[in-house]
């Protein structure tokens, strides 16, 4: 998938959320607020077009746990290459869902700036 | 609180194991562990607030599955290569879809029915209506009472039976019943005899009076299909009649009646005489064979003058839909020249030409044409029957109204016939896709401008002129070898990431 492809508004709020470590889809429904009819083909279609991947938990981490396993994912290189890409599309994407390096750059931000994008 | 929680997280199961047989087979396994996994956490969440639990707890998310098992089940639909949306199979599947629903809705509507299938009662190719408004009469009252009578005693060699009757609305009322105004054909007490229409109904041994004979449809809708009406005694006019028999829905003749009202020679005599009405007759075979139309004839009148009239034969009459749509069909194909270019392009189908498509693929292609026409056809008849028949319009305005929108609706399916057609693959016939235009068309010395298109398979270029020459007059097909095959890989036409 072309890096400048135009991503919808749902899959980049996808994409980041699972950027920001909701790495499974439960959880990106919650952050997302998302209905699951919505959320579950959506991220199969992000993975069909290779911009994130899944992958099963082992089965002997959820036994341990007594639940059942997890499925999984991940953003792929070209799936960040598509979400940074998608901010200059959708700038508040990066406030709705922070990722933890955001957070992070926010905090070392003077509290000038931080004031300024709050605003 | 906590039991909705419980029996939500039960119908949360339940609901995803439905939503599981609606997964294609060879997906189920992965929907199916990923879905339950995922409810393991949506029930985990319960300690959220009741509203909250409402919108995002395990029953929310299971419904939500019954969405997923759809999107999946279109992607898979999507997938079937026979289903794709270049594929013959697809449009001819759509076109049968259409045609289908045309002849249901068609089978809904009584008057479309009874137009779609013209099995009407009355026996042999013999009974005729008479006119003397040509085809026009045979849907309007022509024949005055006077020639009727007259014709009664001076039509023996021509006619065996000769029936006649007027519309006439009429107040019918009946004790416990209320009155119903119904339009009510003031009848000959042969008439049924004439149409050779046996009433169900014993006659009344103690009435010797006029009878009255229901439609089905009156008898459905003013009298509720009670079967206790049949034997009792009505009012018309303050005069009583009783209620014979009730007749089958074919039965149907022109002035659309709810009723018939039998009257005995004497009763008829005292209508004025120049009343006007329809007359009913079967001919007598010695006297000239069953007109498969219609056929003028003469009859003398009392004072010696010959008049003609024209007998209509009544079977022919039924078929009057199926013949309206011929001559939309007429006119359509006369008209079709005008819309759109009637050669399909030239294809190598020329003895000792190179690349000269085999005999299948040429016969396939034509029968594939053929069966789109046929489908047109087969979607545009029912619905035009439906539209013009259905809603119980007079027959002058329904049949105006079928020629109206069979002709356009013939005449762009055709058009879009032809130029589906010709944007197919001759071999594959699949759509051909990624036009492109090539030249421009102030460089036309020795050269072409037009647009290419190519088959997706890579069975050859099709290039249709912008203009066309002496040396380029049709689109062109060009056959590709196979050395070309490398070159072409069908791809997904959906855009990628987009929800």
């Amino acid at each position: 998938m072309p890096v400048d492809a135009k991503l919808s508004h749902t899959a980049a709020m996808i994409l980041q959320a699972i950027h920001a470590g909701h790495i499974y889809g439960f959880s990106v429904m919650q952050m997302t607020g998302l209905p699951s009819g919505t959320v579950y083909p959506a991220m199969r279609r992000l993975e069909r077009d290779g911009l994130i991947l899944s992958r099963w938990e082992q089965q002997a981490i959820a036994d341990a746990d007594q639940r059942p396993p997890r499925k999984y994912y991940r953003l792929t290189r070209t799936g960040k290459t598509t979400l940074e890409a998608a901010y200059k599309r959708y700038p508040l994407l990066e406030r709705m869902l922070p990722s933890p390096q955001s957070t992070l750059r926010q905090s070392t931000l003077p509290q000038s700036t931080l004031k300024e994008q709050r605003a | 609180m906590r039991s909705i929680r419980v029996h939500s997280v039960l119908f949360a199961r339940i609901n995803l194991r439905a939503a599981s047989l609606l997964v294609p087979r060879a997906d189920r396994a992965g929907w199916s562990a990923e879905w339950s996994a995922e409810l393991y956490y949506a029930c985990s969440a319960r300690r959220c607030a009741a509203d909250r639990w409402m919108q995002t707890g395990p029953l929310a998310f299971s419904l939500g599955a019954f969405h997923d098992a759809f999107w999946i089940r279109c992607n898979h639909l999507r997938e079937e290569p026979l289903l794709q949306r270049a594929s013959p199979i697809r449009r001819g599947l759509i076109l049968a879809t259409f045609a289908a629903l045309a002849v249901i809705l068609c089978l809904c509507l009584p008057g479309a029915r009874q137009a779609l299938l013209p099995i009407h009662a009355f026996r042999g190719n013999d009974l005729v209506t008479l006119s003397s408004a040509g085809y026009a009469g045979a849907q309007a009252p022509t024949i005055p009472l006077e020639n009727y009578l007259e014709w009664q005693t001076n039509t023996d060699k021509l006619f065996s039976d000769l029936a006649w009757y007027r519309p006439a609305v009429k107040n019918v009322a009946m004790a416990h019943q209320g009155t119903a105004r119904l339009s009510t054909g003031i009848a000959s007490g042969n008439l049924f005899r004439v149409l050779g229409i046996a009433l169900p109904g014993a006659p009344s041994a103690s009435y010797s009076g006029p009878s009255l004979i229901l439609t089905r449809k009156a008898w459905r809708r003013w009298f509720h299909s009670d079967p206790g009406v049949i034997g009792r005694v009505a009012s018309i006019d303050g005069r009583p009649v009783r209620v014979a028999s009730v007749l089958p829905d074919e039965a149907d003749l022109p002035g659309q009646m709810d009723a018939w009202l039998l009257a005995d020679q004497h009763a008829l005599a005292q209508l004025p005489r120049h009343t006007k009405g329809f007359a009913l007759a079967r001919i007598r075979s010695s006297a000239f064979p069953a007109p498969r139309g219609g056929i003028r004839i003469m009859i003398e009148t009392r004072d010696g003058v010959p008049r003609c009239f024209d007998c209509i034969s009544v079977g022919w009459l039924a078929w009057q839909p199926s013949a309206n749509f011929l001559f939309a069909l007429l006119l359509a194909c006369l008209a079709l020249p005008a819309t759109t270019a009637l050669p399909l392009g030239d294809y190598p189908s020329h003895r000792g030409h190179r690349d000269r498509l085999a005999f299948a693929v040429r016969s396939r292609r034509w029968f594939f044409l053929v069966i789109k026409f046929v489908l047109v056809l087969a979607v545009v008849y029912p619905a035009s029957i439906a539209l013009a028949w259905g809603p119980s319009l007079p027959p002058s305005i329904a049949l105006m109204i079928q020629v109206m929108a069979a002709f356009p609706a013939l005449l762009f399916g055709f058009r879009w016939v032809l130029q589906d057609q010709r944007r197919r693959c001759p071999e594959c016939l699949r759509l051909l896709s990624n036009p492109a235009r090539v030249g421009q068309a102030s460089c036309n010395f020795l050269s072409w401008n037009g647009t290419e298109l190519f088959c997706d398979r890579g069975h050859g270029l099709l290039h249709i002129p912008e203009l066309p020459t002496s040396w380029f007059s049709t689109q062109r097909w060009l056959c590709l070898d196979s050395s070309w095959l490398c070159l072409f890989s069908e791809s997904s036409s959906t855009s990628p990431g987009m929800v």
